[in-house]
């Protein structure tokens, strides 16, 4: 069997409720206590059947409610009100004009705290930035500078090499002048003597064949054919 | 209130309907806010998977229209306690 | 034979008092102001300028977490001046709700009436009074005579926007959050009756064996009440946060 027990609203129910004790033979009651589901003179009870939660009768009877079924659930109770609301607004007031504030202000410095290092933290960076780009200027000017004097020291070395290299240049083809002029020399002197010596054995050759000195014009002529066929 | 409870009682009188009407006017009142609930959260589901940089939006404004839709179904709840 | 009594809503909800007019309701209320007390107050006595931790750091990540994920999107950035009264409305609402899914607490001090009908009354009046702060009387004629919409369709429009405006967002506001809670804690107990009934009263050991299902079914929904407490804590919060935005700008 299952039952639910319902109550209604303000007044009259005792009626309906009489008839559903009647009719239904164990009421269930509430003022029995939960879990204990006695069934027992309930005759006693058609009276007192207090749907109200009370361990025992003396309670129900000290109630204000002593035999209602209590009012609607749904409504609200004047001291419920009251001891919720007070201790609501008194929270809320703590809250509003003391905890709250409070906490905030601590919040607050915190993040302004946290916000200042952020701060300090970017113009360190900045300052840090700074210098690096300063160091590195400086660093383009030293290397710049020592750019230029490689540079001089490589052009004057180059000037000096090349001064040396013309020096040496010219004294090997002075040298190498000198030894072909010597040399030159030597060879007209022996180009010479060779002529002279060929042009005695062939007038020596001619006066042999015709028994007197060859005249100038053959001599010129032989000397000609010695120049081209000993140059050649 | 007052009228319903008296109809409560006369039908408690007769035979008692009050549970059984409460329980039927519950079921009846459930059913448009049990509909709503499931369209406004399958949409909110929807324009999540679709823009999932705007979810947090869409919950705050999903759980105001299940509090809206569901407020109907609550006074079908009560006012299936006031009258069994 | 199984007997299944469910016992009357009243028994599971209202609680004897603890003192005249201190009920348990009234303490889990209590308890979650001085939670949320105790947790700012240690949090705001730590050195806020070092790197946040333990207690400090779950403070901040509640700040945060309602700064970028309600105001934001709710108000923009003009709504930061809100932080302390939604910071105060999440984790108020949220601890409320969380006893109702610890052992032997069992109930969330928000499946009660009261709590949220009074946190919806309080956001009324802060975002009606917004409104004519920001807007003067031009915020009630906003409503009657909505921009950007033809005249002809004022009367028509009109009380619409008033009601909605007026008296179904407070009244929506209220009843989502108690009624979410309401359920979930009958949930809770149906399944926690029932696996009472099966393995505990059960006198046949198939229905001991059944009772695990139930059982189980309560743990998963233990786990689900726990989204459902932050979601309604965050839903609340949000929708405070809409209201507002738009009784001070109405243009969005």
């Amino acid at each position: 069997m299952l039952t639910a027990v319902v109550k209604q609203g303000a007044s009259g129910i005792e009626v309906s409720l009489t008839r559903r004790v009647d009719a239904i033979a164990p009421a269930p009651r509430a003022d029995e206590e939960e879990g204990d589901h006695s069934e027992g003179d309930e005759a006693h009870h058609a009276e007192v059947d207090c749907e109200f939660p009370f361990d025992t009768t003396e309670d129900a009877a000290a109630s204000e409610y002593p035999c209602e079924e209590g009012p609607s659930p749904i409504l609200p109770e004047a001291k419920e009100l009251l001891w919720g609301g007070g201790a609501f607004l008194a929270f809320l007031v703590l809250m509003r004009f003391f905890l709250y504030p409070k906490l905030r202000k601590g919040m607050d410095a915190r993040y302004a705290k946290v916000q200042d290092g952020f701060e300090q933290a970017d113009a360190a960076r900045a300052a840090a930035r700074a210098e690096v780009t300063e160091y590195e200027a400086a660093l383009a000017t030293v290397r710049a500078e020592a750019a230029e004097r490689v540079d001089a020291a490589r052009a004057t070395l180059a000037g000096e090499r090349e001064a040396r290299l013309a020096e040496v240049h010219a004294e090997i083809s002075s040298k190498r002048d000198a030894a072909m002029a010597e040399a030159r020399a030597a060879r007209e002197a022996a180009e010479s003597d060779v002529r002279s010596a060929v042009t005695d054995v062939t007038s020596k050759v001619l006066e042999m064949a015709i028994g007197r000195a060859p005249t100038e014009q053959v001599e010129a002529a032989v000397a000609d054919v010695m120049n081209s066929e000993v140059r050649s | 209130m007052e009228a319903l409870s008296i109809l409560a009682q006369d039908a408690a009188a007769v035979a008692d309907f009050g549970p059984i009407g409460a329980g039927i006017g519950y079921g009846l009142a459930a059913i448009g806010p049990g509909i709503g609930i499931g369209y406004i959260v399958g949409k909110s589901v929807e324009a999540m998977a679709r823009q999932p940089e705007s979810a947090g939006m869409v919950r705050t404004t999903m759980f105001l229209g299940v509090a809206f839709t569901e407020a109907i179904a609550l006074i079908g709840f009560v006012v299936a306690m006031l009258v069994q | 034979m199984l007997a299944l009594e469910f016992p009357p809503l009243n028994e599971i909800l209202r609680w004897r008092d603890l003192f005249p007019t201190f009920n348990k309701v009234a303490l889990i209320a209590v308890a979650a102001a001085l939670i949320g007390t105790i947790i700012f107050l240690i949090a705001a006595r730590q050195d806020g300028s070092k790197a946040p931790k333990g207690i400090r750091n779950f403070a901040e990540m509640l700040v945060e977490f309602v700064e970028n994920q309600i105001i934001m999107p709710a108000m923009g950035k003009s709504g930061m001046g809100w932080t302390p009264f939604l910071l105060t409305l999440f984790i108020f609402i949220y601890l409320c709700n969380l006893p109702g899914i610890i052992p032997v607490i069992y109930m969330p001090a928000t499946a009660r009436m009261a709590i949220p009908l009074f946190l919806a009354v309080l956001v009324w009046l802060v975002y009606v009074g917004v409104g004519l702060k920001h807007q003067g009387l031009g915020y009630f004629g906003h409503m009657i005579a909505p921009p950007g919409v033809p005249a002809a369709l004022y009367p028509l429009i009109g009380p619409i926007e008033i009601l909605s405006n007026l008296v179904i967002r407070p009244f929506s506001l209220a009843v989502r959050l108690f009624a979410n809670m309401l359920a979930g804690h009958i949930l809770l107990v149906t399944f926690s009756l029932l696996t009472e009934e099966l393995i505990i009263d059960g006198d046949n050991i198939i229905f001991r064996v059944l009772g695990v299902l139930p059982f189980a079914m309560l743990i998963l929904m233990t786990v689900f009440e726990v989204l459902v407490g932050f979601l309604q804590a965050y839903i609340f919060t949000i929708l405070t946060a809409v209201y507002i935005g738009s009784s001070a700008h109405p243009e969005h």
